[in-house]
């Protein structure tokens, strides 16, 4: 049910509103001396067992420091350790409270401005976001993370201007910092100054090529200066990854919370950046913490066949079915193993139960219509390369697989008519048109027509 | 709500004002969805209901019994007459889409979809006929893939081949299955709804009108099928300046899509090239809402979309020739939105200034804590944004100064746009999740003057989406707007023009290129009223 039907009028009347306040539950408070905001824990319950744990344990040691009346320089860090839990599981006006508190007692620790600012940075605050790390980098100017991500808020502001010399700052001390030259690139881009984007992003992409979502604002500079082609080039380039700075603070804080989805998070962030170890490790401590989590055991899996762990991984997936029989990735990820090792008869069940489980899975379909073209079975193979073809007609080896498994059969008219169909769809791809050149040669039907 | 984090249930809905008995005001079509998940009843909804609304709970027809009073005030007075329209929408309603596709004066509806979609053909006489399965737009699968169920939300209708008969283009979301619902969890392990990444993007369909109340697939054979994303809004408007329709296509999560019209039935997606696909530092956004218009009034169409909190609105400026530059930062729109979660959006002179200024309402996708922690039974509730076009390419923030409503917590996703009450401005109808809809009745347009349009086709009174008019005043820059139903969130608007004229009373030309690419020019034509204008009957141009 997304709606209750009654039509309710109501008129615009440049009205203020007048907030209203709620009750709070029992709070941490310390004492009043130190003028510091109430914190109280949010509602546990539906959390993982061990994240109830971690904020129960910092929440008692705070009230603990309060009710020792600790130093503030104890009671800060308190405050702090219980704001980057709640940061970490994204619990933010919680985070708030206690990051303010810990300022207001340690005005000369830099983390707690710190945090503040990807705290709110995070809610869309960017005037709290700038103010907060205007307050870090004056504790700490020389530091490149807090002047990149000052810079970074002061762009999504419309601040180009304020951004720029904080950026070119970032490199002076920096000097091959990607994540200064690609937001120097984009406060150039904002101003429309291409020349000097281009110059900055190709910089960045010299010294790190997987920054390919760098690409994309690379193309838009080329754009801008009229070069089309070199535009066009680097679209086709772009990407997803972006490379931040290094960022000490923040990666403490990644590996904070100890809960199945933090380190299956974790592993999946690993597994992107090509560290299969590191990633293998993210999902053994979430199994650890949810033993019967299918996706971590699949997860598992993945990483432990990239890095060549194949029979570790084989018992991952093998889990993974075990736990969830209906979960159809880990019967593709087994089926392709199986495959791989030529046991094409199991690859074939498996790849059958993944399709079965999950209609649309496309990579499935397609392992399991080339396999069945390889053994022999063509006939069976079609229906799957339609189904792929329904489902993403972009996917031009579905459509060649199909008109191949057409040749197998030795039904040329029909395999002739779906290499044509698929060569104007497609006219850039050429093996449609070398398929019908070598089907004129092989069906003399063909040839006369 | 099942409590179970269906993805399904925070996307809709979404609501129509059209109107569907010819006789001049704007009626209501409500969206309504209903329990999801097999065998839970309605009390079983982790929100309480004053009342049994069970069999209230399909898409609803409200008529529009507007009474303009002697003194110019108007009450206005809706009638649920859902019943007697023969309109039964079977779905878990999504979107709607409105257009006259069968060329007979009268306002046909389309129904999107969790499932497959509904064509209710309007007989003319306040009855509608379920011609879903004969016209051939209900998008249901029809291979071996038919297990997953089509899902859909925006929808437009829209003549990409010129020949004078609706097309139909319908943006298809994610293969999403109930019974395989994907359990999703914050980084605490609460259970959370699912971000789109979860589940595979489904392939939109363009539908081209065979003129004998059926429909061709043409999703293939357009080109349409090359590029696909989890398409939630869908805007279709000339935007290369070649007088042929294009589409703009906004996805969650991935790069939007700028279909140009190749003029030969196929669409090309200069998404990328153009600039108009994702932000200037190449992050492809949540794309919900989306509207074209021209908001610096220098002739061509501008794109706005609403996104993800954290994102921020998205403002594309159109340089004529279908090349876009983003200037959401520059303009204050994304800076001025990051906090909020953006549906229901559009282009909207509130105050007929002559600026186009955009109203977005807002509702979050995933737990907000704050809410939780009050208690909030429904904790995604967040407040709408109305920004005021400043005339320089920036935007004012004038939310707080738009009345109460503008501050009350809604989990907002439709918005339609129209002058509901005939007094020349534009009033919005809020479709909102799990709440009331609330109709935003505008008190401030019409203190300016303004031009009302409406815009039929020849020989047939049919509402020409798609009919860019230019007000050319004497006092400033010439003011082009569309005629579009399309745009914002699963919802349908007012296909009539409304273009504000500030204080200015000087008489107005009005020029209009038909959606057949033809112009016409009519002098002197009356302001502060509603002026129906007949294709053939202006001086050709």
């Amino acid at each position: 049910m997304h709606l209750r039907c009654a039509l309710c009028i109501v008129h615009c009347a440049f009205l203020l509103v007048t907030l209203s306040s709620c009750e709070r539950p029992p709070q941490a408070t310390a004492p009043a001396k130190a003028s510091v905001r109430p914190v109280t824990l949010p509602d546990l319950s539906r959390m993982e067992t061990s994240v109830q744990e971690q904020l129960r344990g910092a929440y008692a040691a705070l009230t603990e420091k309060i009710a020792k009346w600790a130093p503030p320089a104890e009671l800060a860090q308190a405050y702090g350790t219980l704001g980057n839990l709640f940061l970490a599981a994204e619990y933010l006006d919680a985070a708030e409270s206690c990051y303010l508190n810990a300022e207001t007692l340690a005005p000369t620790d830099v983390r707690w401005p710190y945090y503040l600012g990807h705290m709110y940075r995070t809610r869309g605050e960017l005037e709290n976001a700038a103010q907060s790390f205007q307050r870090a980098l004056a504790l700490q100017p020389a530091d490149v993370a807090t002047l990149v991500w000052l810079a970074t808020v002061n762009l999504d502001r419309g601040r180009p201007d304020a951004a720029e010399p904080l950026f070119t700052q970032a490199l002076s001390l920096q000097p091959r910092s990607v994540a200064a030259l690609v937001g120097l690139g984009l406060a150039a881009l904002a101003r429309r100054d291409y020349g000097r984007a281009a110059d900055s992003l190709e910089q960045a992409l010299a010294i790190d090529p997987r920054a390919s979502m760098a690409q994309y604002p690379l193309a838009l500079a080329y754009r801008g200066m009229g070069n089309m082609e070199r535009a066009e080039a680097h679209l086709r380039q772009r990407g997803t990854v972006e490379i931040g700075p290094a960022d000490p603070l923040m990666q403490e804080l990644g590996g904070l919370l100890h809960s199945a989805v933090a380190y299956e998070n974790s592993g999946v962030r690993a597994l992107d950046g090509g560290d299969w170890t590191a990633a293998a490790g993210f999902f053994r401590k979430g199994i650890e913490l949810a033993p019967d989590r299918a996706s971590l055991h699949h997860r598992l899996g993945t990483a432990l066949s990239l890095a060549g762990n194949t029979p570790g991984a084989v018992e991952q997936f093998q889990d993974a079915v075990r736990l969830s029989p209906t979960f159809a990735q880990p019967h593709y990820s087994l089926g392709v193993l199986l495959a791989a090792a030529g046991r094409s008869p199991e690859a074939i069940d498996q790849f059958s139960a993944a399709v079965r489980y999950d209609p649309r899975y496309v990579e499935a379909h397609l392992q399991l219509a080339g396999l069945l073209q390889r053994t022999g079975r063509p006939d069976l193979a079609l229906p799957h390369y339609v189904d792929v073809i329904t489902i993403d007609p972009r996917d031009v080896s579905a459509q060649f697989g199909y008109a191949m498994a057409l040749v197998q059969l030795k039904r040329y008219d029909e395999a002739r008519a779906r290499l044509t169909e698929s060569q104007t769809l497609h006219p850039e791809r050429p093996e449609f048109a070398q398929a019908l050149e070598r089907l004129r040669l092989l069906d003399p039907n063909t040839a006369r027509k | 709500m099942s409590g179970k984090f269906y993805y399904a249930e925070i996307i809709a809905p979404g609501a129509a004002l059209f109107d569907y008995d010819n006789d001049g005001d704007l009626d209501v079509y409500l969206v309504q969805g209903h329990m999801l998940g097999t065998g839970k009843p309605l009390p079983g909804a982790t929100l309480s209901v004053a009342q049994d609304l069970s069999p209230a709970l399909r898409g609803r027809l409200f008529r529009n019994d507007l009474v303009v009073n002697a003194d110019g005030t108007r009450t206005l007075r809706f009638t649920d007459v859902t019943e007697a329209s023969g309109i039964q929408a079977a779905g878990y309603g999504m979107g709607v889409a409105t257009g006259d596709f069968n060329n007979d004066g009268c306002v046909d509806l389309y129904l999107t979809n969790l499932g497959s979609n509904q064509l209710f053909r309007n007989n003319c006489d306040g009855t509608f006929t379920d011609v879903s399965r004969e016209s051939g737009t209900a998008g249901a699968p029809e291979s071996a893939v038919k297990a997953v169920q089509p899902w859909s939300v925006s929808a437009s209708f829209f003549d990409f081949d010129r020949d004078g008969w609706l097309d139909l283009f319908v943006g298809h979301y994610l293969d999403y299955r109930i019974d395989a619902n994907t359990p999703c969890f914050s980084p605490s392990g609460r259970p959370d709804y699912c971000s789109p990444n979860v589940y595979r993007p489904q392939l939109s369909r363009l539908y081209h009108n065979n003129r004998d109340g059926t429909f061709t697939d043409v999703t293939v054979t357009s080109g349409i099928a090359r590029d696909f994303g989890p398409a939630l809004g869908v805007v279709a408007a000339d935007f290369n300046g070649d007088r042929w329709a294009d589409l703009y296509v906004a996805n969650d999560g991935q790069p939007n899509q700028l279909w140009i019209n190749q003029h030969d039935g196929t669409f090309k997606n200069t998404g990328l090239l153009s600039g108009a696909a994702m932000n200037a530092h190449g992050k492809a956004k949540a794309g919900m809402g989306v509207d074209a218009g021209d908001f610096d009034n220098d002739g061509d169409e501008d794109l706005l979309v609403s996104n993800l909190k954290g994102e921020g609105g998205d403002l594309y400026v159109n340089d004529g020739s279908g090349l876009f530059e983003e200037q959401s930062e520059r303009s204050g729109l994304g800076f001025a939105s990051l906090a909020y979660t953006g549906f229901g959006a559009a282009w909207v002179d509130f105050d007929n200034d002559g600026w186009l200024d955009t109203l977005i309402v807002n509702g979050a996708v995933q737990t907000i804590e704050a809410l939780r922690a009050a208690n909030d039974p429904f904790p995604l509730g967040q407040t709408k944004l109305l920004f005021r076009n400043l005339g320089n390419g920036r935007f004012e923030d004038v939310t707080r100064r738009a009345g109460r409503v503008f501050q009350t917590l809604d989990v907002s996703r439709g918005a339609a746009f129209g002058d509901v009450d005939n007094d020349g401005d534009i009033d919005v109808l809020v479709a909102n999740n799990n709440g009331n809809v609330r109709l935003l009745i505008n008190n401030v347009g019409n203190r300016n003057h303004w031009i009302g349009l409406r815009l039929v086709g020849r020989p047939v009174n049919r509402d020409m989406l798609g009919a860019r008019v230019g007000i050319v005043r004497e006092d400033g820059p010439t003011l082009w707007r569309r005629a579009r139903a399309d745009g914002s969130y699963g919802s349908a608007n007012d296909p009539r023009v409304l273009a504000g004229l500030g204080q200015s009373s000087k008489p107005v030309r009005v020029r209009v290129v038909w959606p057949g690419g033809a112009t016409e020019e009519w002098g002197d034509v009356a302001i502060d009223r509603y002026t129906t204008l007949k294709e053939g009957s202006g001086n050709a141009k």
